[in-house]
């Protein structure tokens, strides 16, 4: 078995002539989080539920955790937690009735299951709520909840479709915390959204959705260089010197340009943050910032899709 | 003959005491004699009658004597009666209508009827006693004179006989003689009737034509009664003749006559069942069959047993075999009788009636058929079940798992 | 392409958490008040009635079922005709469709079970809550028997009324899957116990009418013979049959009726030489109602199967 939890192979959708889903390749490895990004209607949903196989395929494959979840879809599903928009319990139960109703439809033992979901609503900060019915539960506490679920269940990979739509920008960073310490417990996340600015700062690699196709696929970076046509962009702050001057003839260096009072960007095609800094110092001027702009997915989407926008 | 001379000289002497009495007035009396001589009670005057005037009285009983005093054709006078010549130690009383009376009065061509009970003391010396009855009104005397003679006892004397002592019949008959019981005595007698007959026979006794049973009637003095007798021998007898003596008994006289049973043999079906249930099963449409038993439980073979049987509608019916051409007395026949209900025949109970028809004797038997339906349309029903089934499977099957 | 595991995984959880649901729903307990209500009159007076009768009756305990009292003018079967639809309604018709909107379908769907197994399990937990609270009142009307007649009913009494049981409970299985079909069809709960309750007086009210038009309509001017009379006869009884009420109220009559021979029309010669009033025994009673029966239980598993079709067909996407 190769390193990847999923793999699909030209995995195709159709709603009658429609191409929901458009012959897409994608690899998902081991103890990463992937993001599937794109605006509504781009085909995420329905990714997610063939790799669930609880929507069929119109072709392709798919491959989870080895098993395909076309024809095994129970064995898939006992290891994949799934985390559905805006995710539903029942809301006359209490939050420990809706997981051990979870707990006996995963065939878990009884005198274990009731530990393991003790331990999965500590992880998530509502073994105080534990037994107060979901009724009066706030939506980050819903979505809190799923991913108590997905802990309880020991998921070797979890699928969370648009986790964060709808929360606070706290209950959203709570979150986000939670994401990582999925990652950090070994486990694969998959997650979309079309939020893109919250994702980025935890996905490792993203995938970008459009009318069905994947457009772009990589980490943050490498889709900035292939959109924004930039490796490592720069931001250099000095006094005394004229910056773009000083860097002209570097090696790497691409562009230089001004960005306000005393405030240069570079960009380069490999990390010249070392080059940079011995040259503003031999020319006798006042190194006073030099860091490494990330680049923004905002920014990637946005220009990407007006890139589209112009081809089409 | 000599009877009515005797009962003509008896009346013809109150007459004469009557001519010697209206003496005084001839013209009457001529009349009087004129009408007795064409026709007896025509004869105008008062008599006192009796049928009996010498009659025989017993020691120690009391007799009554029956007369009676006649007007014929005179205006109703009273008349006060007496006894005259009672002997030592007797009583004799004068009684009218079972009362002691002293005086009579008989309306014009009518009578009174009197009695006089005459009480004889035990000690009283055989021999006979003249007593005479007088009537004597305003202008008329009678006098009746009577020979009392004191006799001995005449023993009492019973006699029976019928006309019909032979009589036959089956041992399911029964049997009526009637016999004609006279009492041959001076007085009425209580007759007791008894009859001896072989072991298990039943008799009972009915006066003439009545419907009690009696065991005993009072027959006055010189009276006969018919009685019957009714006889039942056991319904298991030998055919034969069987002799029944009817006894009748009063005060030491006896009386017997023999009467004869003549039993001829008779033959008794009966029907049943093999196992003695008079149910049974069968299936709509379909042939199920029973085994009846015919018997004869009677003294005498019954020939030419057919069999039959009722049906409900549009069902059949046969006999194995149809006919028993005959059956012994104690002997049983088996007879397979094959019933089909209808093809519409609804379940339930229905009653079918076989019945035994020989010479001689019949019987009848209702069987209880429970008709049941055929569970193919269970089955059916059951198919229809497992092709819902199948069509859950077949979606299950094409749609399942998802 | 043949998927693997059995379609049953997780039909046990399912159909206890949905048993149990059922049993402390606060809906379960107004059904239970209004199948008192209903059921407790018809009993009382029927025991009324029953203990005024002198002479012994065989099936005793049985007429307290069929009766007609004369204070109220319904026999208990008569009610339970009426309620139990209106218990299967209730307990059917959001059974699907809440799930979706509720957004908890596809998070459950995301545990290793099918949607067989989903489906199966709620309609299994909807009859067996149907089943106690059946069972409940069947006991309560024995248990209100043996106090009040004294007597203890026989065996064959007790078989009877089992089946009665067994029958009621396939005919609230027939109105269960009824709703649930149309809790699988309209994503609002409120269309779908409309269009259920819709159907229930469709087939009490207005189906004997219909049935009557039709039957009036297919008969000839003038009835010459007796087949056309039986013809005639058997298309009525016929159309009748196709509501479960019908079937129901037949089932019962031949159960707890010993003495009924037939539930279809019959001519006065098929009579003739039958005892009257003699009861069938229990295994010709059975075999004379099963027609009806088999038609209940077909009909509860194709209208699930139709349901069954329908959800499978559905994106579980809410």
């Amino acid at each position: 078995m190769s390193d990847n939890v999923i793999e699909a192979r030209g995995l195709l959708k159709l709603y009658g002539a429609a191409r929901a889903v458009d012959a897409i390749d994608l690899d998902i490895r081991r103890g990463e989080i992937f993001g599937l990004l794109g605006p509504n209607g781009a085909g995420k949903t329905t990714t997610i539920l063939m790799m669930l196989g609880l929507t069929e395929t119109s072709g392709g494959s798919v491959s989870v955790l080895g098993f395909d979840p076309v024809r095994q879809p129970l064995q898939v599903k006992r290891r994949v937690g799934y985390l559905p928009d805006a995710v539903g319990f029942y809301d006359h139960m209490t939050a420990r009735e809706n997981l051990t109703y979870t707990a006996r439809l995963l065939a878990i033992p009884r005198r274990e299951s009731h530990g393991r979901i003790m331990e999965a609503l500590k992880n998530v900060s509502l073994d105080d709520v534990a037994d107060k019915r979901v009724a009066t539960f706030s939506r980050g506490m819903r979505q809190r909840l799923g991913i108590a679920e997905i802990v309880m269940k020991r998921a070797e990979v979890a699928i969370l479709d648009e986790p964060t739509s709808g929360l606070d920008p706290h209950a959203t960073f709570e979150l986000l915390e939670m994401i990582r310490g999925l990652k950090k417990a070994g486990v694969a996340v998959l997650l979309s959204s079309h939020l893109l600015d919250r994702v980025q700062s935890v996905c490792d690699r993203v995938a970008l959705f459009n009318k069905g196709k994947i457009a772009l696929m990589g980490t943050v970076v490498e889709l900035a260089n292939q959109v924004l046509g930039a490796g490592h962009p720069l931001l250099v702050e000095a006094s005394g010197i004229d910056v773009a001057a000083a860097l002209r003839g570097v090696e790497g260096v691409q562009q230089v340009v001004s960005a306000g009072e005393g405030a240069w960007r570079v960009v380069a095609d490999r990390d010249v943050r070392a080059a940079v800094a011995q040259r503003i110092v031999s020319a006798g001027g006042a190194l006073t910032k030099l860091s490494d702009l990330q680049p923004s997915l905002e920014e990637v989407y946005t220009h990407y899709f007006e890139g589209e926008r112009h081809a089409a | 003959m000599r009877r009515t001379i005797t009962l003509l000289a008896l009346l013809a002497a109150p007459i004469l005491t009557a001519g010697q009495v209206f003496a005084a007035d001839p013209p009457k009396p001529a009349v009087a004699a004129a009408a007795a001589a064409s026709t007896a009670p025509a004869v105008p005057g008062l008599w006192l009658l009796t049928d009996y005037p010498s009659q025989t009285v017993r020691p120690g009983e009391a007799t009554t004597i029956r007369f009676k005093l006649q007007n014929s054709g005179i205006a109703p006078e009273t008349l006060a009666v007496s006894v005259d010549g009672v002997p030592a130690g007797w009583k004799i009383e004068l009684m009218g209508n079972g009362q002691p009376i002293a005086a009579a009065m008989a309306p014009t061509n009518d009578s009174v009827a009197l009695q006089l009970r005459v009480d004889v003391p035990k000690d009283a010396k055989p021999g006979s006693q003249n007593i005479v009855v007088h009537a004597k009104g305003a202008t008329q005397s009678i006098d009746l004179p009577m020979t009392l003679t004191i006799g001995k006892e005449v023993p009492a004397k019973l006699a029976i006989k019928t006309q019909l002592p032979s009589l036959i019949g089956t041992s399911k008959s029964s049997f009526d003689y009637t016999l004609s019981v006279t009492n041959d005595s001076g007085k009425e007698m209580t007759v007791a009737l008894a009859a001896q007959s072989p072991g298990n026979f039943q008799t009972t006794f009915t006066e003439g034509y009545g419907t009690n049973e009696i065991s005993s009637l009072p027959i006055e003095a010189g009276a006969s009664k018919d009685i019957k007798v009714k006889v039942r021998p056991p319904q298991e007898i030998k055919a034969g003749d069987y002799p029944v003596l009817v006894k009748v008994s009063a005060e030491g006289a006896t009386a017997e006559q023999k009467v004869t049973l003549q039993i001829s043999g008779q033959g008794a079906l009966s029907l049943t069942s093999k196992d003695g249930r008079l149910s049974g099963e069968a299936q709509v449409g379909k042939t199920a069959d029973y085994m009846l038993v015919v018997g004869n439980d009677g003294t005498a073979p019954i020939e030419n047993v057919e069999m039959s049987g009722s049906v409900p509608a549009d069902w059949k019916v046969e006999f194995n075999p149809k006919t028993l051409p005959s059956v012994a007395p104690n002997e049983k026949k088996e007879v397979k009788v094959s019933v089909t209900p209808s093809e519409k025949a609804i379940a339930g109970d229905y009653v079918a009636s076989f019945r035994a028809g020989g010479r001689g004797d019949s019987k009848s038997a209702d069987y209880r058929i429970t008709v049941t339906t055929s569970t193919l349309w269970g089955m059916v029903g059951i198919g229809i079940i497992a092709i819902a089934l199948l069509v859950l499977l077949g979606a299950v099957a094409r749609f399942g798992r998802r | 392409m043949q998927r693997e595991g059995s379609p049953f995984t997780g039909l046990g959880p399912v159909f206890i958490k949905e048993l149990s649901d059922h049993l402390t729903s606060v809906r379960m307990m107004v059904l239970t008040l209004f199948v008192i209500v209903f059921g407790a009159f018809p009993v009382a007076s029927s025991l009324q009635t029953l203990r005024t009768v002198v002479g012994a009756d065989a099936y005793l305990y049985l007429r307290i079922f069929t009766i007609e009292p004369e204070q109220v003018p319904i026999s208990f079967i008569t009610a339970l005709n009426f309620i139990i639809p209106l218990m299967a309604i209730g307990l059917g018709f959001d059974s699907v469709n809440s799930e979706f909107n509720r957004r908890t379908l596809s998070r459950v769907l995301s545990q290793p079970i099918y949607r067989d197994a989903l489906l199966l399990g709620k309609f299994l937990g909807g009859l067996m809550t149907l089943a106690v609270g059946l069972l409940a009142l069947w006991l309560i009307v024995f248990g209100a028997g043996l106090l009040l007649l004294g007597i203890p009913p026989r065996g064959v009494e007790v078989a009877r009324a089992f089946g009665f049981l067994l029958v009621a409970i396939a005919y609230g299985g027939v109105w269960l899957s009824v709703s649930m079909l149309f809790s699988v069809v309209f994503r609002s709960t409120a269309t779908s116990a409309l269009c259920a309750l819709g159907m229930w007086l469709f087939f009490f009210i207005l189906w004997p009418m219909i049935a009557n038009a039709l039957v009036l309509g297919f008969a000839p001017r003038e009835i010459t013979t007796v087949d056309q009379y039986v013809g005639i006869q058997q298309l009525a009884i016929a159309l009748q049959r196709l509501s479960p009420g019908t079937l129901f109220s037949e089932a019962l009559l031949g159960l707890l009726n010993p003495e009924t021979r037939t539930l279809g029309f019959m001519l006065p010669q098929q009579m003739r030489g039958a005892i009257p009033n003699a009861p069938l025994p229990l295994d010709q009673s059975l075999l004379l109602i099963w027609p009806q029966v088999t038609g209940l239980i077909a009909g509860m598993i194709v209208v699930f199967a139709a349901a069954y079709v329908v959800f499978q067909r559905e994106e579980v996407r809410a």
